[in-house]
């Protein structure tokens, strides 16, 4: 009750000036109205945006969202801690949860104008849920509050739809070979360096220490991503341009011939093999015993995920992040992507000091040594040698990190990651990748006719 | 809607004659309330977008009945809708079957009968807990459990994960072993069996087996037809043993029209094909009920 | 003699049976109190039950961890039963007065109402997901520190398959009852509590104990209306320590599963007593 006189206090002083935020999130209403008055003058004149100030004065809640796990709650919450120490007058009220479920919370919420202030976005939220930047603030109108300069220019491209930079990328990732030695050791090989030690080593396994065991495991994604490494450095261009595929089928048949002689080889398992151990595409790698017990001794994953991987070994002693492997001679390949992003909702009153409390978590001492690498190495310049110093970065994904970075050649494509893609089962690389290893296509060729007609029609959705 | 019609109906009659006939409604009042304010809304809406290709997030740029053309036409639904049927017919028989049987059993005077009813009571507690999906894959992995055990016998078991129709065998397994429900409900309609009708069979010289197909059976015959109705509601919108166990793999072979709905709802964001797709659920699901209540007076015995 | 030996053989039968099938109900069960003594490595290695190195560690976990103080075991519990047991109630209540009228009376158009009633049983959930969100955030219940949106269409008995079980049963209970109450001088009303009630006492508690048992394990609606981590239930708070990159201690998770249906399991102990003594009584008055 009191919330709502004080709603019809504050929209009796600033009607019409409110009007301009859309729906409104109804934990700041209670604000003081001059607050309310700023910001709603933010949102309807947003072409001068130039001299955008943080209020430090008025008593100001904010919300904010994110997932995680323990350690990311727990460091979110302190770095919240420091920022209300900063801005005494600015309360930042947390809502936080696993990543189980939290997708289809947060798009409801963000459909019905509900979402929090600010948001830990995943990348292919914005151009899922914003494609005309209709949900999350432009973040160049607050270039003022967040140094921006601070972030290479491709991370703040790929997180620009719209023309719009929807959200700050706080962290990049890419794909890597994470290598169980102990099992190389007992097949009496190095880990793989090249595409011919990958090669010998799948033979060496089968000999030494027989059929059910494989120095690399991948999932139909995981092969989807590696063809592509294989191809954008055999042909020297990358996958996807302006919104169109580069590659015609023929090319991509030949990438899935190059996953089929990985199999073929006995380098990796089959799909069905995989299936029958357990793994699918709801149990990942790290969770089936073959994994645990070093049976299957490489797999070629995110920087980020390299704990998630060691931790899981039954005797990790062996666990090494490998080095990326050079397929062609035209190009490294490969790609990296921004991992998650922090956004700010258009239904933010307060978007100066959401701005400022973006800012704070990632480049400003206080907030990111406390983050650290919660969130991925810091994609923040300014952000990566406080958390270093702060000797806050896990030295795995550090490595892990700096190995891909080094390496890669293209962006990514954010159509690359559409459900209609990457969905499994169900999606085009799961049917394609899937389908080839249950043979249940004549030939490659076949399939890659139907891997490029999915990526063409998810490319001309995507463009709609 | 009908209150409408009945005050017509009765005209010029007295108010209260009326309510004398239409007592029935007014204990409606509540439900009639919650069906107008929770439900209509969400049913109507989903109606609607099932004629649209609506997205949340790119709005609506067509309508028409193109969801429901590519649910009749497109591979992925097909199989789906057929792999729902197979499901349902498989768990259903099996499910009652079973939970009469050991509701049956329990319904004699057993010691240690309360422990056995929770101990049968415990899978539907667990539910779709996490447990339950590291279990299934260790019991049912080339090399768990089952086909160990099967080794041991002399056979080579099959790769139920690999393996399409495996796959979702061990999905049906899963909600047959969920028995508990059903059972808890027909011991309620057991004990209501009046212990007459038993000592007068017995005196008659009949044998267990007919006094339960000619005793238990009809008597308890209300309660098998609302296990039969719910079971088969539940049968075709299950959800949670795909989702937590196979993820609907492998190659689609255990993804439920439910399964869809979601991926297509939350993942792809595509509303008006989850919305078809769900009313064509909806539909068929109706026209099974509307069969069997139909099959109600030739078997299902009502004390009124 | 003989019918001696048969009646052996059929109770061995019995307790055969019994315990065969309960073993393999009650195995999983086993297997996760076994898990939360283990490793990480050791849960998806086998599936025996007795741990090589317990641990207690899951459990110290399970019952230390409270993000920030924002939220632990407890409270998270303690959250669950307080819209839980409103919820209960509620759906006891409501579809037992629809169930009456359904069953009882006749009416024009109730065959009509009954069968719309019965058809919402079928429209899968998923799909109202989001325009009963939009609902609700028109109510203003989103995030209701009352967990509105979870407990208050109970009150309306919009749980279908509770009216309907109810009807089921009601139908089985033979008019003559009815009759003599009216004759008796009992509205209704009355007749409802005092005739119909104890008679449906084993299906009422069947009704309320199913409630209680899906709605502590429901995880889409808190996950949909909850957002303010104090006010989490249980069902999001095992979710809240499950993290896909950082890996995470599965002993911890499974004995957090395990002690949150440790209270469902007491109650189902407890409540089937109730439910087969509730319908002696009722056949005596009957």
């Amino acid at each position: 009750m009191k919330k709502a006189i004080a709603l019809a206090l504050v929209g009796a002083m600033s009607v019409g000036l409110l009007a301009g935020c859309g729906g409104g999130s109804s934990s700041s209403a209670a604000a003081s109205s001059a607050a309310s008055t700023e910001a709603a003058s933010e949102a309807t004149s947003p072409a001068e945006p130039a001299g955008a100030t943080v209020n430090t004065t008025d008593p100001i809640t904010l919300t904010m969202s994110w997932w995680g796990g323990d350690s990311r709650h727990e460091a979110y919450q302190n770095a919240l801690a420091a920022f209300s120490e900063k801005y005494p007058n600015i309360t930042v009220e947390a809502s936080y949860g696993a990543w189980s479920g939290w997708e289809d919370k947060k798009s409801a919420q963000l459909y019905s104008n509900s979402a929090e202030d600010v948001m830990q976005v995943n990348w292919n939220w914005l151009s899922q849920y914003s494609p005309d930047g209709s949900k999350f603030v432009d973040l160049n109108q607050y270039s003022d509050i967040i140094d921006l300069t601070q972030f290479s220019q491709a991370s703040l491209d790929a997180c620009t739809v719209a023309g719009e930079l929807q959200a700050v990328p706080v962290s990049m990732t890419g794909r890597i070979f994470y290598w169980n030695t102990k099992t190389f050791e007992a097949a009496g090989v190095d880990y793989p360096k090249t595409l011919d030690d990958l090669m010998a080593a799948g033979k060496a396994f089968q000999e030494k220490l027989g059929d059910d065991y494989y120095p690399l495991a991948l999932g139909e994604y995981d092969r989807m991503i590696l063809m592509t490494f294989y191809l954008e450095s055999v042909y020297g261009k990358p996958w996807v341009e302006n919104g169109e595929l580069q590659y015609t089928a023929e090319e991509v048949a030949t990438g899935l011939d190059f996953i089929e002689s990985l199999e073929d080889n006995h380098v990796i398992p089959s799909i069905p093999t995989m299936n029958g151990k357990g793994i699918d595409a709801n149990n990942s790698i790290d969770k089936s015993q073959v994994w645990i017990d070093g049976t299957y001794a490489g797999i070629f994953e995110w920087d980020s995920s390299a704990n998630k991987y060691q931790s899981a070994l039954a005797d990790n002693s062996g666990f090494v992040v490998g080095d990326e492997i050079k397929f062609g001679d035209k190009a490294n390949g490969g790609f990296s992507k921004v991992s998650m992003g922090l956004a700010i909702t258009e239904t933010c009153q307060h978007p100066a000091e959401a701005a400022a409390l973006i800012n704070f978590l990632l480049n400003e001492e206080a907030g990111a040594s406390i983050m650290g690498s919660e969130c991925g190495i810091p994609n923040s310049a300014a952000g990566l040698s406080i958390a270093e110093a702060a000797d806050k970065v896990k030295p795995l994904v550090k490595e892990a990190n700096s190995k891909v970075m080094a390496f890669v050649d293209f962006p990514l494509d954010p159509t690359y990651e559409s459900t209609d893609l990457k969905a499994n089962p169900g999606g085009t690389y799961a049917d394609v990748f899937g389908g080839l290893s249950y043979d249940e296509y004549d030939s490659t060729a076949e399939a890659a006719e139907d891997l490029v007609d999915g990526i063409e029609d998810a490319l001309a959705s995507a463009a709609q | 809607m009908s209150a409408a019609t009945a005050t017509k109906a009765s005209g010029r009659t007295p108010f209260k004659k009326w309510c004398d006939e239409n007592v029935g409604l007014f204990f409606l009042i509540p439900w009639i309330i919650g069906f107008l304010v929770f439900k209509v809304y969400p049913f109507a809406s989903s109606l609607f977008y099932s004629f649209t290709d609506m997205n949340f997030f790119k709005g609506i740029h067509q309508y028409g009945i193109m969801n429901y053309v590519e649910i009749f036409t497109d591979k992925a639904t097909t199989t789906s809708l057929l792999i729902t049927f197979k499901y349902a017919f498989i768990t259903v028989p099996l499910k009652l079957v079973f939970a009469l049987f050991i509701a049956y059993i329990l319904n004699f005077k057993i010691k240690f009968v309360n422990l056995f009813r929770t101990i049968y009571y415990i899978p539907s507690i667990l539910g779709g807990s996490v447990a339950i999906a590291v279990l299934w894959r260790a019991l049912f992995r080339d090399d768990g459990v089952i086909n160990t055990l099967l080794g041991y016998m002399g056979i080579q078991g099959p790769s139920w994960l690999a393996d399409r129709s495996w796959a979702l065998f061990i999905i049906c397994l899963l909600r047959v072993w969920q028995f508990g429900s059903a059972m808890v409900l027909f011991l309620a309609a057991l004990k209501g069996v009046s212990a007459d009708l038993y000592e007068a069979a017995t005196i008659d010289g009949a044998s267990k087996t007919r006094q339960f197909f000619s005793i238990t059976v009809p008597m308890i015959t209300p309660v098998i037809f609302y296990n039969l109705v719910t079971q088969i509601a539940q049968a075709f919108q299950e959800f949670n043993g795909p989702y937590i166990i196979t993820g609907g793999g492998p190659r689609n072979a255990t993804t439920l029209v439910s399964l869809l709905v979601y991926n297509y709802a939350f993942k792809s964001n595509e509303m008006g094909m989850a919305c078809a797709l769900a009313w064509v659920m909806f539909v068929i699901v109706c026209i099974l009920t509307v069969i069997a209540f139909a099959s109600q007076k030739h078997w299902v015995y009502y004390a009124d | 003699m003989k019918l001696e030996t048969r009646h052996k053989i059929a109770r061995f039968f019995q307790y055969f049976v019994l315990i065969a099938v309960g073993f393999i109900m009650i195995y999983p069960l086993l297997w996760m109190i076994g898990a939360t003594f283990k490793s990480n490595a050791e849960i998806f290695s086998g599936i025996g039950f007795i741990p090589k190195n317990p641990t207690l560690e899951g459990y110290k976990l399970a019952v230390t961890q409270n993000y920030g103080g924002d939220i632990n075991i407890w409270r998270a519990m303690l959250n669950t039963y307080s819209f839980v047991f409103p919820k209960v109630i509620f759906t006891v209540i409501s579809s037992v007065i629809a169930a009456y009228g359904f069953s009882r009376f006749k009416f024009k158009g109730r065959d009509i109402l009954f069968s719309i009633m019965i058809s919402t049983l079928f429209l899968p959930q998923v799909v109202l997901n989001v325009p009963q969100y939009l609902m609700y955030n028109t109510f203003g219940w989103i995030d209701s520190p009352w967990y509105l949106p979870l407990w208050v269409p109970s009150l309306f008995a919009t749980e279908t398959y509770f009216v309907y079980q109810l009807v089921q049963f009601m139908r089985s209970i033979p008019h003559d009852l009815d009759e003599a109450a009216a004759i008796d001088g009992c509205g209704p009303v009355k007749t409802l509590y005092k005739i119909i009630c104890p008679m449906l006492s084993p299906s009422l508690v069947a009704c309320g104990l199913f409630q209680f048992m899906w709605s502590c394990n429901d995880f889409m609606g808190p996950l949909l209306y909850v957002s303010t981590p104090r006010k989490y239930p249980m069902s999001i708070f095992v979710k809240l320590s499950m993290d896909a990159d950082n890996g995470f201690s599965w002993n911890r998770i499974l004995a957090l599963s395990l002690i949150s249906i440790i209270p469902q399991l007491i109650v189902f102990f407890a409540a089937q007593d109730s439910f087969i003594d509730g319908i002696a009584a009722g056949s005596v008055k009957g």
